[in-house]
């Protein structure tokens, strides 16, 4: 199988301090992967460099055929690799449905038509079909999390690249947002990237994870492989009792 | 009654008093008065398109006025051309001008916009002075031919394409292009990540409004049968934004309400000579202090409200 993704060798620096060394790595379609590591580690980076936000020093990112290299952010989107952010950036002063409704007319699913009707659809879909109507800025940041992929969704990506989802909910909010990217990665063929700290759930929904520190790939793995690397005990987790509680 | 035929009503009763105003008055001092008002409602208006949507401020709006304005004196005045083509030439013109300032500015984030906008206008005043052989330095360029001789049907002429010209900009914010501009004011990153080309959208705005500010600049030409550099001034800039702030940003008719009332409150305040200044202020000070959303569009909200 080709894979959706492949990095080879990116690099970035600010200053001295390198924020994503020599990264390589490949994403197979349908995967859901996981990228772990602590604070600085550069997974942020890393998806600003896929995404088009910031341009690499050095290195290659081909995606479904296409080198991302030089792309601006909406190109990138128009290619079918979407993505969300940390901190959830709604269009404030506009409707819940507006907010979705500006994606639909990214050139990629602009000839869908019917853009009102598409927002509405996936606002039922991430589970906000009664808040269409709301100002925006009423949302509770939960809600805002699911806007966030519902106008991700809009691009109709084939690649979604997930800034934290979990970061900030409450404890009643993490479970039902793990089933709803797990049903979207089903009933949508999506394959995900999704960078977490929430260990619990994180571990259940990847199928692989990509540890990181310091800018540079540690290790690669499965779940229950990841948490028992020695590099990643001691670049993230610290102590191995944790390490097996986290298991 | 549904918002949209309100706000049509309400448009067409706006349009027939101002239709209204000559026959009512009759003086051909008002109608002047009220000629120079429109001039300033297009300006307001194509302001309120590009940075009331987009949240972009462009404070050197008169570079896209004097360029209209000086377009129809060059070729009135010096190639003796027929006055409607300046009325095309002009918006041309300054769209040429919106596209040099848009492409290299309106990527980077910051003020870089507004601050080039502001420098711009201003080189174009200097310039204006310092190639005095061709343009009549501080004089300007006298002598334009009315378009139409009698001011009245001016008057019409100038009101109807305000009209027009608000129509359009109104039709374009309330489309899908519009919803996609007031995303840009909200956050332009989550716009890209949208999938959105942001620069085309904020170009392509700027040069509609670059347009009509050109078209405006040429009828205000027209009417004055004068244009000098005081067109390319930071101060009638800055006017226009009070204008915009004054009748309510981003809703396009509020910004033509508020130039027509600061219009109209300036002539009106003639009589008070020295006082005149104070009581402008006074009135601008308390509009923004207590109505930071403007006077006009929430008042017209108000007022759809009763009806729907």
């Amino acid at each position: 199988m080709t894979a959706l993704l492949q990095v080879k060798g990116l690099n970035k620096h600010f200053g001295g301090l390198y924020a994503v060394r020599d990264v390589s790595f490949d994403l197979q379609p349908g995967s859901i992967t996981g990228i772990l590591g602590p604070n600085g580690a550069g997974k942020t980076t890393m998806f600003n460099l896929l995404t088009g936000f910031i341009r690499a020093d050095s290195g290659s990112a081909l995606f479904d055929g296409h080198s991302l290299v030089g792309l601006a952010p909406h190109q990138i989107v128009n290619l079918g690799l979407a993505r969300t952010f940390q901190l959830a950036r709604p269009f404030s002063g506009m409707s819940v449905v507006e907010n979705v409704e500006v994606a639909c007319h990214a050139q990629r699913v602009r000839h869908f038509g019917m853009p009102r009707k598409r927002a509405h659809a996936l606002l039922e879909q991430v589970g906000l079909g009664g808040q269409a109507e709301f100002e925006v800025d009423v949302l509770p940041y939960g809600d805002l999390r699911r806007l966030e992929i519902a106008r991700a969704l809009a691009t109709k990506p084939k690649l979604l690249l997930l800034d934290e989802p979990f970061a900030g909910l409450g404890a009643g909010e993490v479970g039902p947002l793990a089933d709803l990217i797990r049903t979207l990665h089903k009933s949508e063929g999506l394959t995900i990237l999704l960078i977490e700290h929430k260990l619990r759930e994180f571990m259940q929904l990847v199928h692989e994870i990509i540890a990181m520190d310091f800018g540079e790939i540690v290790a690669v793995g499965t779940p229950t492989k990841i948490v028992r690397h020695p590099r990643v005990i001691e670049a993230y987790l610290g102590t191995q009792d944790l390490a097996l509680d986290m298991a | 009654m549904n918002i949209l035929k309100v706000d049509w009503i309400g448009a067409l009763f706006a349009l027939a008093a101002l239709a209204a105003i000559p026959l009512v008055f009759g003086s051909s001092y008002i109608i002047g008065v009220m000629t120079v008002a429109l001039c300033y409602g297009m300006w307001a208006a194509s302001w309120d398109f590009m940075s009331g949507l987009t949240g972009r401020e462009n404070f050197g709006h008169s570079l896209f006025i004097g360029a209209g304005a000086y377009t129809a004196g060059f070729l009135n005045v010096n190639f003796g051309a027929n006055p409607w083509w300046s009325l095309l030439a002009a918006p041309v013109v300054a769209v040429l001008f919106s596209l040099l300032m848009g492409f290299p500015t309106l990527r980077l984030r910051g003020p870089y916009f507004a601050l080039a906008m502001l420098s711009a206008s201003a080189v174009m005043q200097n310039l204006t002075i310092i190639f005095s052989g061709y343009t009549g330095g501080q004089d300007g360029l006298n002598g334009l031919f009315p378009i139409l001789d009698s001011t009245l049907a001016y008057y019409y002429l100038t009101l109807g394409l305000l009209a027009a010209s608000a129509v359009v900009l109104k039709l374009v914010a309330n489309s899908s292009w519009g919803l996609v501009l007031r995303a840009i004011r909200g956050d332009e990153a989550t716009c890209q990540a949208a999938g959105i080309n942001v620069n085309f959208y904020k170009i392509v705005s700027l040069v509609i409004s670059a347009a009509i500010a050109g078209l405006g600049g040429a009828l205000y030409a027209h009417y004055q049968l004068q244009v000098g550099p005081d067109l390319f001034t930071v101060v009638l800039s800055i006017n226009i934004i009070i204008m915009v702030y004054v009748g309510g940003m981003g809703s396009i008719y509020g910004p033509i309400g508020g130039a027509l009332l600061l219009n109209v409150l300036t002539e009106t305040l003639r009589g008070l000579s020295e006082y005149r200044l104070w009581v402008y202020t006074l009135v601008l000070v308390i509009i923004l202090f207590f109505l930071p959303q403007g006077a006009i569009a929430p008042l017209w909200r108000r007022i759809r409200f009763m009806f729907t």
